[in-house]
C-alpha cells in the first residue's frame, strides 16, 4: 500500500469546513473494534495573541454570541538568552509540575495544544480540571490559552504509516509550535515549547529555526527569580537525566506492577480483583480493600505485599495462597517512628537480602502471625500487582529534622513526615532543608520507582511555624482538601449589586419589583405571623425560624421557615458553581469557611429579626398528638420577631409571666415537639454520642483555655425536630415530583459483623450485649448497657456503637431502590437535607427541586440528570465528610494547646486493648490515645496479652507490681500535651498512673 | 466520562463543529433504478443509508388496499455491521425500530397526496449502512429524496435534523458520541415555513429552552432542504439536457 492511500481523504465543504475521518482501533473485553469519526478541520482558530492583527479577522461568534477573548499580552516575559517568548507545553510538564504552572511568580502566557489538554485529560482528570481553571481564569495574570490545532487546518496533522500514537501526538505538538513561530514571528514574538521528554526535544531543535525547545529545568533556571522556584520542580529521579546524584540504587527493590494485557485479563477471568485499598490507622503497615464476593476485607499486610499503593489508591491485588492468610494485626505501628534512622540519601536497608523488612518490622509482623493462626479469625491476604489510579494529591508535612545534613548547605535530599500517619514519608530534593526545618510545609508526590524506598517528591510551599496557629490552621484545611481561599471576582459578581442594601419589596405586586423578578406574586406574604428563630448564642447564619399558632379547629397551624437561598444563587452561574464544589461550610474552632459568601449567609439569607426576608417554607396543620394533617410548601416572605439563643428561649418559656401570643406559640412549639421525639423514639431512633467538646476562648487573647462537654436545652430539641419534620415532608414531595432524582439522605443499617468485636467485648467483660435486630431493638439495648456504679459506662458504649455504625450517605433517588432509602438512626423511610441552605449544598439542591415541585419555577436540568445528580452527591458526600474530620482535627490542636497549660490527671476508660498497648479515651477533653507497651512497663518481653479476655498483663514501671489491665476499665491518666522530637506534632500524651 | 471535551469552553465539539454547523451532507437520487421506482443514496455525517420506494402499486394484501387513499408502509433495516461494534441480533423487531418506523410513517402521511392514488401502496424500504447520530433526521432526508425520485406528489419538502442541548447550549446534527450524553430532539420540518410535522424528544428538555432549541434546528432544516433542493436540480438539469440531446 502506497503512502498516500494509507491516509484518509480530506473533503472540502463549504464554510471554510474540511472533513476528514479519524480512523482508530479500540479493545473492549478483548474484542478489536474499529472506529471511524468524522473529524471537521477549520480555518478560523485564533491564536489569541493581542499582537496579532490577523486573527480578529477570522474570529465567529459562539452560541450566546460572544467572540473569543484574546488573552496573551503583546509583551510577555523577555528574557536575555530567549528574547519576548510564550510558552507551549507538553503533556509531561502538566502532569509534573501543575503546581508550579499555577504559581503566580512564574508561567505567564502560556499555550496549552489541545492534543496535550486531551492526553492530560486521559491521564488525570483532578490535573485537567485544575489546567482548566488557569485557562478560564484569564485573570489577566496568567493568560493561560488552548488552542485546538487537532481541528486547525494548519496544523493538524495524519499519522504516518508506522508511525506510533504517541510520536504522532508528539509532532503534532511540534507542528502547532512551529505554526505559532511563523505566525508570531511578524511581531517579535518567539515560542519555547518546555518538554521533559527528550526525544521531543531533540526531534524539535532539528527544526529549530520555527521555535525554541527546552527541558522545564532549563527553563525555569533561565527565569529571573528561578532560584527561588528551582525547589518546586518534581522529582522525577527515574527520567532525569542531568542528576549528579552518586546514589546508587541498592539491591532494594519492590516487586514489578503488572502489564496492563495481563491485568485486564486477569480481571476478566476472575484471578484479579480491583478495589479501593485502605490503609489501617494504626498500622501503616496493613491495609484492607473491600471487594465483591468477599464478606470481610481483604488483608494486604507489610510493604512488599502493599507494593507502593497509598490510601485511598485504586489497586488492582492478586490473592496469597491460603497459607498466608491471617487476621488483623493487633499492634499499633506508624510510619513517623519507624526507620527514623533511614538516610535519605540512601535507599533500602543495608544488608543486601531480598527482604524488604526492617528487622524490628519483621520481628513485629512474624509476632503477629503466629497470634493470628492461634485464633480462628482468619481473614484472606492480597498483595498488590498494579495501581489503577493513584490518590496523590498534595500532602502537608515537616522535614524530619534527623535526615537533614547539618554540614551540607547545598542542594540535598529530605525526609518529609506527613501529617497523614497512615502514609510514608516522602524523599525530596531541596536546597533550603535547613530553612525549612521546623516549618510546616506543603509538598506534591511525583512518583515512586520500584528501586526506591519512599515515594520521590517535590517542595511546593511553605505554611509557616510549626505549632503557629495559622500554619496549623492552613495546614489542617488543605489535609481536608477544604478550599478556603476568598471568593473570586466572578463569584461575588453573582451577588445583588445593592449589596447589603438589598431589601424584600413592601408589596409583593409592586409593578417595579415584579419587573425586576417576574416570581415575585407567586410569594405568599406570611410577614403577620409571629416567626421567632432559637439558635446557638452569637449566630450569626441564621438559617431557620419558626411559628405555631391555634387554629379555630383546635388545631396547630406550625410553619418552619427557611432562608431562600436559591432565591439569591441561581444554578450554572459562577456562585453556584463555587458552592456546589465547596459543598459544605466548615467550622473549626475559631473560623468558619463559608459555603456562600458573608453576604448571603449572614445578612441577606441570614433570617435576623425586625426585617423582612424571603424564606422557603413549610406549613403543616397539625393536631393535639403532633400527627400531620395538612401540609403545604411556599416561597414567603416573613419578618421574624424576635431571635432567640437555645437559653434565652427556654427562659422566656418558663417564666410565667410571659403571657404574649409569640410566647404561647413558642410553648405550643415545645409541647409538639416533645410528642414528635416520642413518636420517634418509639419508631426506634438512635440516640448515639460523640465526644464532643467545646473550646472556650479567653476573650481577650483568644487563646483556648476550657474545655468544655456540650450541653443540651430542651428548646435544643424543640428546633431539632420541627427541622426533622420539614426535611422529611420536602424528601415525600420532590421525591413525589422527581422520583428518579430527588436528592435524599439516607443511613444504612449497620452491618453485624460491624458490631462483633464491641458485643465480644461486652459479653465478657459486662454479660452485656447489643442487639441489632432493628433500630429500635438497638436502642432498647443500648438503653440496658448500664453500670450503676458508674452513669458515664452508657455513654461510653453509645460513644462505641456510634463508631460501629454506617455513615450517612447523600443520594439521588435513581440510585437505590424505596427499602433503601431508609434512615436508620432517624428510624424514617425517606429522608432529605432541607433546612440549612446557607452551609450545606444538599439543601440547596433541595430548594431548587422543592420549588419546580410546587410549580413555583422550572427546575435546572442539571438537578434532572442521573450523571449530574451522581456527580453533585459524590461531592458533596466527600465535602461532607472532609468538614467532619477538619472540625474534629481544629478541635483536636486546640484541646492540646489548652492541655498545654494545665497538666492534670483524669478518669479515662481503656476502649481497646493491643498486643502492644492499651488505647485510652478521656471524656473531659474527648481526647484518645495510644499508651505503648514500652510506656506501661520496663520490661516489655514480660508482658502477655489475652486476646479472648481483653487483657493486657504488664509489670508496672512505678510500682514493680503485676497489673491486668482490661477493656471499659476505668483508668487514672496523667495527661499532658507533648511535642513529637520526630514528627513535631503536638498530641496529648497519657500516662497510666 | 468521555475521553474528549464535548463542547469545550472555545466552543468547539467533540469533532471540530461549532454549535450551528452541520455535518457532511453528500446524496444522490435515482441510485437504484432498477430496484426501485425511487431511490436515493445519503450520507449525512457518518449516517449512511439507502431508501428505496416502490409504487405506488397494486397491493399484494386486500387488507392493504384503502378506496379512498394510498397506504404509505416503511420499513427501516438496520444492518448489524451500522455500528462499531458489531450486534448479534437483527434490529427488526426492536421496539425502537419499530417506533421510528411509527414516527416516519406519520410524518410522510400528512405531507405525501395520498388521496391521488387511491388502492395502492406505496413501500418505502431503508437500509441503514452505517449510523453515528441523529438517525431519525437522516432517514427523513432519505425518503424525502427517494419520494421525489419516484415521483410521488408530495406538499413540500421534510427536512430533518437533529438538535442536542449540552448545558444551555443547543448544538446542531449530533453525532452518537454526543447523542449518548445529553437530550437531544429530531425536527422535521415543512419546506422553507417554521412548520413541524415531527418533533421527537429523546430524554427530557427543559421547557424554557425548547425554544433556543427549535430556532437551531429550524434554521438547519432549511439549510438541508436547499442542500437537497440544489442536487435535486442539477440533477434535473441533467435528465433535461440528456432528453434534448
Ligand atoms: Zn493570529
Amino acid at each position: 500500500m502506497s503512502v498516500a492511500a494509507a491516509l484518509p481523504k480530506r473533503k472540502r465543504l463549504s464554510e471554510g469546513l474540511t472533513v476528514t475521518q479519524k480512523v482508530f482501533v479500540r479493545s473492549r473485553n478483548g474484542r478489536a473494534s474499529k472506529i471511524v469519526r468524522e473529524h471537521y478541520l477549520r480555518k478560523d482558530i485564533p491564536c489569541l495573541s493581542r499582537a496579532c492583527d490577523k486573527c480578529p479577522e477570522i474570529v465567529v461568534p459562539d452560541a450566546k454570541s460572544e467572540l473569543p477573548s484574546f488573552v496573551l499580552s503583546e509583551s510577555p516575559l523577555e528574557l536575555p538568552s530567549i528574547g519576548k517568548h510564550y510558552v507551549v507545553l507538553d503533556t509531561n510538564v502538566i502532569l509534573q509540575a501543575i503546581d508550579l504552572l499555577e504559581n503566580p511568580d512564574c508561567f505567564s502566557d502560556v499555550i496549552v495544544p489541545q492534543i496535550v489538554l486531551e492526553e492530560v485529560r486521559n491521564k488525570s482528570y483532578p490535573v485537567y480540571t485544575r489546567l482548566r481553571s488557569l485557562t478560564k481564569n484569564s485573570d489577566d495574570k496568567k493568560r493561560f490559552i488552548v488552542f485546538h490545532n487537532e481541528f486547525n487546518e494548519f496544523t493538524f496533522i495524519d499519522r504516518l504509516p508506522e508511525e506510533s500514537i504517541n510520536d504522532r501526538n508528539d509532532r503534532a505538538i511540534r507542528k502547532a509550535c512551529q505554526w505559532y513561530g511563523e505566525h508570531l514571528e511578524p511581531y517579535g514574538i518567539k515560542i519555547v515549547l518546555v518538554t521533559n521528554d527528550r526525544l521531543n526535544r531533540d526531534a524539535a531543535d532539528k527544526s529549530k529555526d520555527s521555535f525554541i525547545s527546552m527541558s522545564l529545568f532549563d527553563y525555569v533556571q533561565a527565569l529571573p527569580n528561578g532560584d527561588e522556584i528551582k525547589d518546586s520542580i518534581p522529582n522525577f529521579e527515574v527520567s532525569s537525566e542531568n542528576t549528579k546524584d552518586t546514589e546508587a540504587k541498592s539491591e532494594f527493590t519492590y516487586p514489578e506492577y503488572y502489564s496492563t494485557s495481563r491485568i485486564m485479563g486477569g480481571l476478566k477471568n476472575g484471578a484479579l480483583f480491583q478495589g479501593n485499598i485502605q490503609i489501617s490507622e494504626y498500622n501503616f503497615l496493613e491495609g484492607s480493600i473491600n471487594l465483591p464476593n468477599f464478606s470481610k476485607p481483604v488483608l494486604i499486610v507489610g510493604p512488599k505485599n502493599l507494593n507502593r499503593a497509598f490510601n485511598g489508591d485504586q489497586v488492582v491485588v492478586e490473592l496469597l495462597p491460603q497459607s498466608e492468610w491471617k487476621a488483623p494485626s493487633s499492634i499499633a505501628l506508624d510510619s513517623e517512628h519507624f526507620d527514623v534512622n533511614d538516610n535519605a540519601d540512601i535507599d533500602g536497608d543495608d544488608d543486601n537480602s531480598q527482604v524488604v523488612l526492617s528487622d524490628k518490622q519483621r520481628k513485629l509482623l512474624t509476632q503477629d502471625a503466629i497470634l493470628a493462626q492461634k485464633s480462628n479469625k482468619v481473614q484472606p491476604t492480597a498483595r498488590v500487582v498494579s495501581i489503577t489510579r493513584r490518590s496523590w494529591r498534595q500532602y502537608v508535612g515537616q522535614i524530619a529534622p534527623n535526615s537533614v545534613d547539618a554540614q551540607n548547605g547545598g542542594t540535598q535530599n529530605v525526609f518529609v513526615i506527613l501529617m497523614d500517619k497512615c502514609l510514608p514519608k516522602i524523599r525530596i530534593r531541596t536546597r533550603r532543608a535547613h530553612e525549612l526545618l521546623s516549618q510546616r510545609i506543603v509538598i506534591s508526590v511525583d512518583s515512586w520507582p520500584e528501586t526506591h524506598k519512599y515515594p520521590l517528591g517535590h517542595f511546593v510551599r511553605n505554611l509557616g511555624e510549626v505549632e503557629s496557629v495559622q500554619a496549623e490552621t492552613e495546614a489542617l484545611l488543605l489535609e481536608h482538601d477544604v478550599e478556603y481561599r476568598p471568593f473570586s471576582k466572578k463569584v461575588l459578581e453573582c451577588l445583588p449589586p445593592e449589596g447589603h442594601d438589598w431589601k424584600a419589596p413592601e408589596t409583593l405586586d409592586d409593578a417595579s419589583a415584579v419587573s425586576k423578578d417576574p416570581l415575585l406574586p407567586k410569594r405568599r406574604d406570611l410577614r403577620d405571623k409571629l416567626i421567632c428563630s432559637i439558635d446557638p448564642p452569637g449566630c450569626v447564619d441564621i438559617d431557620d425560624a419558626l411559628h405555631a399558632k391555634k387554629l379555630p379547629n383546635g388545631n396547630w397551624e406550625v410553619g418552619v421557615h427557611i432562608a431562600d437561598v436559591t432565591h439569591f444563587v441561581k444554578p450554572n452561574t459562577a456562585l453556584d458553581g463555587e458552592g456546589a464544589s465547596r459543598g459544605t461550610s466548615v467550622y473549626l474552632v475559631d473560623k468558619r469557611i463559608d459555603m456562600l459568601p458573608m453576604l448571603l449567609g449572614t445578612d441577606l439569607c441570614s433570617l435576623k429579626p425586625y426585617v423582612d426576608r424571603f424564606a422557603f417554607s413549610v406549613l403543616w396543620e397539625l393536631n393535639e398528638n403532633a400527627d400531620i394533617v395538612n401540609v403545604d410548601f411556599a416561597k414567603s416572605v416573613i419578618k421574624s420577631r424576635e431571635a432567640f439563643s437555645y437559653e434565652q428561649a427556654q427562659l422566656r418559656i418558663d417564666d410565667p409571666n410571659q403571657q404574649d401570643e409569640l410566647t404561647h406559640g413558642m410553648r405550643a412549639l415545645l409541647k409538639l415537639s416533645i410528642k414528635l421525639k416520642e413518636k420517634r423514639i418509639n419508631a426506634g431512633a438512635l440516640n448515639l454520642a460523640s465526644p464532643e467538646v467545646k473550646v472556650h476562648m479567653d476573650s481577650e487573647t483568644s487563646d483556648p483555655n476550657e474545655v468544655e462537654i456540650k450541653k443540651l436545652l430542651a428548646t435544643n430539641s424543640l428546633v431539632e425536630e420541627f427541622m426533622l419534620l420539614a426535611n422529611i415532608s420536602v424528601a415525600r414531595k420532590i421525591y413525589d415530583s422527581f422520583p428518579q432524582t430527588a436528592m435524599l439522605r439516607r443511613h444504612a443499617s449497620p452491618p453485624s459483623t460491624n458490631f462483633e468485636l464491641l458485643n465480644e467485648m461486652l459479653q465478657t467483660r459486662k454479660g452485656m450485649s447489643i442487639s441489632l435486630e432493628s433500630s429500635k431493638a438497638l436502642a432498647d439495648s443500648l438503653d440496658r448497657c448500664i453500670d450503676p456504679k458508674d452513669p458515664y459506662f452508657n455513654t461510653l458504649v453509645r460513644i462505641m456503637s456510634t463508631r460501629c455504625m454506617m455513615a450517612a450517605q447523600y443520594f439521588y433517588s435513581g440510585a437505590y431502590s424505596y427499602s433503601d432509602f431508609r434512615h436508620y438512626g432517624l428510624a424514617v423511610d425517606i429522608y432529605t437535607h432541607f433546612t440549612s441552605p446557607i452551609r450545606r449544598y444538599c439543601d440547596v439542591v433541595a430548594h431548587r427541586q422543592l420549588a419546580g415541585a410546587i410549580g413555583y419555577e422550572p427546575l435546572d436540568l442539571s438537578h434532572r440528570d442521573k450523571n449530574r445528580m451522581d456527580m453533585i452527591c459524590k461531592n458533596i458526600n466527600k465535602k461532607h465528610r472532609n468538614a467532619q474530620f477538619a472540625g474534629r482535627a481544629s478541635i483536636e490542636y486546640y484541646v492540646g494547646q489548652v492541655m498545654r497549660n494545665n497538666e492534670s490527671v483524669e478518669t479515662g476508660y481503656v476502649i481497646k486493648v493491643l498486643n502492644n498497648g492499651i488505647v485510652v479515651l478521656v471524656p473531659k477533653f474527648g481526647v484518645e490515645g495510644l499508651i505503648r507497651l514500652e510506656n506501661l512497663t520496663k520490661d516489655t518481653g514480660s508482658a502477655s496479652f489475652d486476646e479472648v479476655e481483653f487483657k493486657l498483663s504488664f509489670t508496672q514501671a512505678t510500682t514493680g507490681k503485676r497489673r491486668d489491665v482490661h477493656v471499659f476499665e476505668k483508668v487514672d491518666v496523667q495527661v499532658r500535651s507533648v511535642l513529637d522530637q520526630v514528627t513535631s506534632k503536638r498530641k496529648a500524651e497519657l500516662l497510666l498512673i | 466520562m468521555s475521553r474528549f471535551e464535548i463542547y469545550s469552553p472555545e466552543g468547539l465539539r467533540v469533532d471540530g463543529r461549532r454549535w450551528n454547523e452541520l455535518r457532511r451532507f453528500d446524496c444522490s437520487i435515482n441510485t437504484h433504478s432498477h430496484a426501485a421506482d425511487g431511490s436515493s443514496y445519503l450520507e449525512q455525517g457518518n449516517n449512511k443509508i439507502i431508501t428505496l420506494v416502490k409504487g405506488p402499486k397494486e397491493p399484494s394484501l386486500r387488507s392493504q388496499m384503502d378506496p379512498t387513499k394510498a397506504l404509505l408502509k416503511v420499513s427501516v433495516n438496520i444492518t448489524k455491521f451500522s455500528k462499531t461494534e458489531r450486534s448479534k441480533t437483527s434490529h427488526k423487531n426492536e421496539r425502537r425500530v419499530l417506533e421510528i418506523q411509527t414516527a416516519l410513517t406519520r410524518t410522510f402521511n400528512k405531507n405525501v397526496m395520498l388521496h391521488i392514488y387511491p388502492r395502492t401502496l406505496i413501500d418505502i424500504e431503508i437500509h441503514v449502512l452505517q449510523q453515528d447520530g441523529g438517525l431519525v433526521g437522516t432517514l427523513i432526508n432519505g425518503i424525502t429524496l427517494a419520494l421525489i425520485d419516484a415521483g410521488i406528489a408530495m406538499f413540500d419538502y421534510i427536512s430533518g435534523v437533529s438538535v442536542g442541548l449540552y448545558d444551555t447550549t443547543p448544538l446542531l446534527e449530533v453525532n452518537s458520541l454526543e447523542e449518548n450524553v445529553m437530550s437531544s430532539v429530531t425536527l422535521g420540518v415543512v419546506g422553507k415555513t417554521e412548520k413541524l410535522s415531527l418533533l421527537l424528544v429523546e430524554d427530557k428538555i427543559p421547557l424554557d429552552r425548547l425554544e433556543s432549541v427549535l430556532a437551531i434546528g429550524i434554521a438547519g432544516a432549511h439549510r438541508v432542504r436547499e442542500l437537497m433542493d440544489s442536487e435535486l436540480r442539477k440533477r434535473a438539469e441533467k435528465r433535461v439536457a440528456n432528453s434534448t440531446n
